[in-house]
């Protein structure tokens, strides 16, 4: 067993590369680079062993870490997210280099590296410990460098608020994750960790680490610290937050929801957040104006989707472990991977676009396309794949997730009930993507440029154009290709639910890889030989017609807000969007103006009105609080005398 | 397994009679208006002609202005190919083929509203935000009749559950795949196809800055569209896979015929509805679904 020798020492010079790489960090940026990128080989090649064979690692040892004894273990479905930790890392780190560089920001350039040594560290050893001790410790610590990696640009005032907001949402789930590995270790006696299904009276533990590991997946509502932090943080980090970040809160709930007994409710109850986040996480992505604010809304859809499935997973296992339970848990595994993927890559590219134009305003952008192919081609297929349009990755996932609902649907039992409005609302969802995106890059990269900036943009360079082929080529890999993919991803289902072992495709993936490969030839062919026939029969260039109209302005231009002004509408009741409007008050008014804003409802309308009353009720208590003796002789007398009299009021034994 | 020559025949019939339908809508459209109007194979006259011109491009067009009609063409040819015709049976057919289908759609929805705002005009902006607002009502319908079928049939796969057709809640669903019909080839009483003001359009909106080859792509890909729903219509209503093969082909053939007229009459006898009425339409397209839906899961199941 040659593959199970060779994990251990992989898994360790993969970990030591990173702990290598925090040093040279400051100085070394080639060197960091170096060690960074081979600490995410090896990583990749260990986890890819693990998915390809099967076979799990672990490793104990008697050295205890914090008073606890190590306790490591790599098995397929650790393995699945430390690979996309691997390609989602490997490109940011190379991205940073040419988005970050220290000539232009001397001072965070280096912090920015050392805080990203850091995260992939404690990413590591969150995937890797099994000890609930030693999850906590690194789940804090990728907490608290991925703050300090969300503020790294920390003079501007937005971005402070949204690190603040970060790390206040980051904590109050932390809060739950201390007291359900507490409540955890304290139940069964130790703080390891591994299946432990027999015991049923651990099922109750499974809400603490629902709003615990569901707050930092962004799940709908305990969504409100996202958009802010992943639109501020520079482009890299954006993407490695929710490409794979995002992802550990995934990990920790399909981790303890295989390890530990489940309540009756959890399925229902996450396949319904799911839905509400993908809808309502689109329907806020519509109402944005901020590239990147758009995009990190985008994630709550796919996270939403990515809870579907693992939603309808759980609620088969009070089905009798129906086989639809396994497509819908596929899917969401599957998923993982691909929005890690393309997210990754539209948060690259964003990136782009704001390294060329300096602003991430889409109303100030459009036209793109000519001073940036390579971005706005890159750009177009993430868009593409995140729709979930064949022949792409998304369409891939999301049709096993779609399968799953389908043939739950189909077996008319119990879960017909929630299978039918999840899967109606998924298609909604879908369509509702497609407009998104559609907007966004028409908005961004077609039509002609809406100020100097995008008129003057360029395209960026190699260091970042690299990593964005990289991951477009994984996008398109997954999509041609599906069934290359999916023993890994049944690996980790079974891994999750023995009884759904087995390798065998449980869909013909086979057919629709050799139907995407067919499409995407036949699109192809099919583009060129149109454009060769419209060359042959004369090209020629003109003004758009516009119905006749002679002299178009950019600002003519149908803007985001008015294409996605009917959607929008729809969803007023929940988007809130604040209006200034100053119509044309004469014939030939000199000033008018309309203005847009659709604010985080959830932050602004729930949770910022409850911590104002707390915020009051703690000010009326410290009232009480004033310094004087008399004072706290008073409330002592007072309380002596309550208790007598509770002592005197009752019967006594 | 299919042979070559059954394929080339299925190509062929797509390719050829699709460019028929447009034209007997407007046949029909002339004699209730009491016109004469043009031939019924207007629309293949117009397409060698197109085929055959030079193209205008707008300044601001990149590649994709072209590569956009063509890659919808490919979609909706796609699905095409998946959906199964009555006994012949489609010419792929795997489980799950449905969820492609209405996904191809989509990529031709996304292939066609990329290349309109290709242009940066503001009416070609307008078109393709009206084209993906009212797709979200639609593809909602259009998920749940295929949820009906699924249902009715237990099954996931196009040729199965095309079989039996739906059944009990057959009208339901004929009336809300009819709406979807009109709704997604943008007829009356949701889009004017003949109409010259762009304001009120969809469409032709978008399609306003398209000449030459791709707009002849655009024009037969929209035939096909059209006869794609008949197809999928006449197949949820009438259980043509259970009958004969040329039985089959009679009732498929009188059937797009009833559905084409059906469509010309609509066109003629209606207005077009107001834009903010449009989705109200679209729900009760959506609602007709889901009790077609309800009559196939608690009726029928049994």
């Amino acid at each position: 067993m040659l593959f199970v020798m060779s994990l251990g020492p992989l898994l360790f010079a993969a970990v030591f590369g990173q702990l290598a790489s925090l040093l040279a960090s400051r100085r070394m940026p080639k060197l960091w680079l170096t060690l960074t990128l081979a600490g995410f080989a090896l990583a990749l090649t260990a986890a890819v062993l693990v998915l390809a064979t099967g076979i799990e690692w672990e490793w104990r040892s008697a050295f205890p870490l914090c008073g606890e004894p190590l306790h490591l273990r790599l098995d397929a479905i650790s393995a699945l997210f430390l690979a996309l930790l691997a390609v989602v890392g490997g490109a940011g780190s190379v991205y940073a280099g040419g988005y970050w560089p220290d000539r232009v920001h001397p001072l965070s350039a280096p912090a920015g590296r050392l805080w990203w040594s850091v995260l992939v560290f404690s990413l590591f050893v969150t995937l890797l410990s099994s000890n609930g001790l030693h999850f906590l410790i690194g789940w804090e610590l990728f907490t608290l460098s991925a703050y300090y990696l969300i503020t790294l640009d920390r003079q501007r005032v937005e971005v402070r608020s949204a690190g603040w907001l970060y790390l206040g949402a980051s904590h109050v789930g932390m809060v739950c994750l201390f007291a359900f590995f507490a409540a955890l270790a304290s139940q069964t006696g130790s703080w390891e960790l591994g299946p432990m299904c027999e015991h049923a009276k651990l099922a109750p533990l499974f809400w603490l680490a629902l709003v615990g590991f569901g707050l930092k997946s962004g799940m709908f509502p305990l969504h409100v610290w996202l958009p802010s932090a992943h639109a501020n943080a520079p482009s890299h980090v954006s993407a490695m937050l929710s490409g794979m970040t995002l992802k550990m809160g995934i990990y920790g709930l399909v981790r303890f929801s295989g390890w530990l007994p489940v309540p009756v409710a959890a399925g229902w109850t996450v396949a319904s957040l799911g839905v509400a986040s993908a809808v309502l996480g689109v329907a806020f992505a519509l109402g944005q104006h901020d590239l990147k604010r758009l995009l990190a809304y985008h994630s709550v859809e796919n996270i939403g989707i990515i809870l579907v499935g693992l939603g309808f997973a759980l609620v088969a296992l009070t089905h009798g472990d129906a086989a639809w339970g396994r497509l819908a848990l596929a899917g969401a595994l599957l998923h993982v991977w691909n929005h890690g993927l393309f997210k990754s890559l539209l948060f690259l590219g964003a990136g782009s676009v704001l390294h060329a134009t300096g602003t991430r305003e889409m109303s100030r952008l459009g036209g793109l396309w000519r001073a940036m192919p390579w971005t706005a081609g890159l750009f177009a297929l993430g868009a593409a794949a995140i729709s979930g349009l064949p022949p792409l990755n998304g369409f891939v996932s999301e049709w096993l997730v779609f399968l799953g609902l389908f043939d739950a649907t189909v077996s008319h039992g119990t879960a017909t009930w929630t299978a039918v409005p999840a899967a109606i609302l998924l298609g909604v969802t879908g369509a509702l993507a497609l407009a998104c995106f559609v907007k966004v890059c028409g908005v961004v990269f077609l039509g002609a440029p809406r100020s100097d900036a995008a008129a003057h943009a360029h395209d960026s360079g190699p260091s970042l154009r690299g990593p964005m082929l990289l991951l477009a080529a994984a996008c398109v890999a997954i999509g041609l290709a599906p069934v290359l993919f999916w023993p890994a991803i049944a690996r980790a289902v079974g891994e999750w639910k023995p009884a759904w072992q087995g390798t065998d495709a449980p869909a013909p993936l086979l057919t629709l890889g050799w139907v995407h490969l067919a499409l995407a030839a036949l699109a192809t062919a099919a583009a060129v030989w149109l454009w060769r026939k419209a060359q042959r029969s004369g090209f020629r260039r003109a003004l758009t017609w516009d119905c006749g109209y002679a002299a178009p302005t950019t600002r003519m231009q149908y803007t985001a807000g008015s294409f996605a002004g009917i959607i929008t509408e729809w969803f007023a009741w929940i988007l809130r969007p604040s209006r200034h409007e100053q119509r044309p008050d004469e014939l030939f008014s000199a000033s008018a103006s309309f203005e847009e804003h659709t604010p985080e409802t959830v932050l602004e309308h729930l949770v910022q009105p409850v911590g104002t009353v707390v915020m009051r009720v703690s000010t009326a208590v410290r009232r009480l609080q004033q310094g004087k003796l008399q004072a706290y002789l008073l409330y002592l007398l007072v309380g002596v005398a309550g208790l007598a009299a509770l002592v005197m009021s009752g019967d006594g034994p | 397994m299919m042979s070559f020559l059954e394929i080339v025949l299925r190509v062929a019939g797509w390719l050829v009679l699709a460019p028929l339908l447009p034209g007997i809508i407007n046949k029909v459209k002339a004699w209730v208006a009491g016109r004469r109007g043009p031939p019924v194979l207007q629309l293949y006259y117009d397409l060698g002609r197109l085929w055959q011109k030079g193209v205008v491009l707008s300044t601001l067009a990149s590649p994709g202005f072209i590569a956009g009609p063509a890659v919808t063409w490919v979609a909706i040819f796609g699905a095409a190919m998946l959906l199964p015709l009555g006994p012949a049976g489609a010419a792929l057919s795997f489980r799950g083929d449905v969820l492609l289908l209405i996904y191809l759609l989509a990529l031709a929805r996304f292939c066609t509203t990329w290349a309109a705002l290709e242009t940066g005009s503001a009416f070609e902006g307008m078109g393709a935000a009206r084209e993906v607002s009212y797709a979200v009502l639609s593809e909602a319908a259009l998920i749940t009749a295929v949820l009906t079928l699924s249902v009715h049939t237990g099954s996931v796969t196009l040729a199965t559950m095309l079989e039996p057709a739906a059944g009990a809640g057959a009208a339901l669903l004929g009336a809300g795949l009819f709406c979807v019909l009109l709704a997604e080839n943008c007829r009356v009483p949701f889009d004017d196809p003949n109409t010259h003001l762009e304001l009120t359009m969809i469409h032709e909106a978008m399609i306003l800055d398209h000449s030459g080859p791709p707009l002849a792509a655009i024009l037969h890909g929209a035939a096909m569209k059209l006869l794609f729903f008949a197809l999928l219509l006449i197949e949820a209503v009438v259980p043509v896979g259970t009958l004969s093969p040329f039985a089959a082909a009679a009732t498929l053939a009188a059937s797009v015929l009833a559905v084409t007229v059906a469509v010309g009459l609509v066109e003629s006898l209606l207005a077009r509805l107001a834009f903010r009425r449009v989705p109200l339409l679209l729900t009760t397209a959506f609602l007709l679904c889901l009790f077609a839906l309800l009559v196939a899961w608690k009726g029928g199941a049994a």
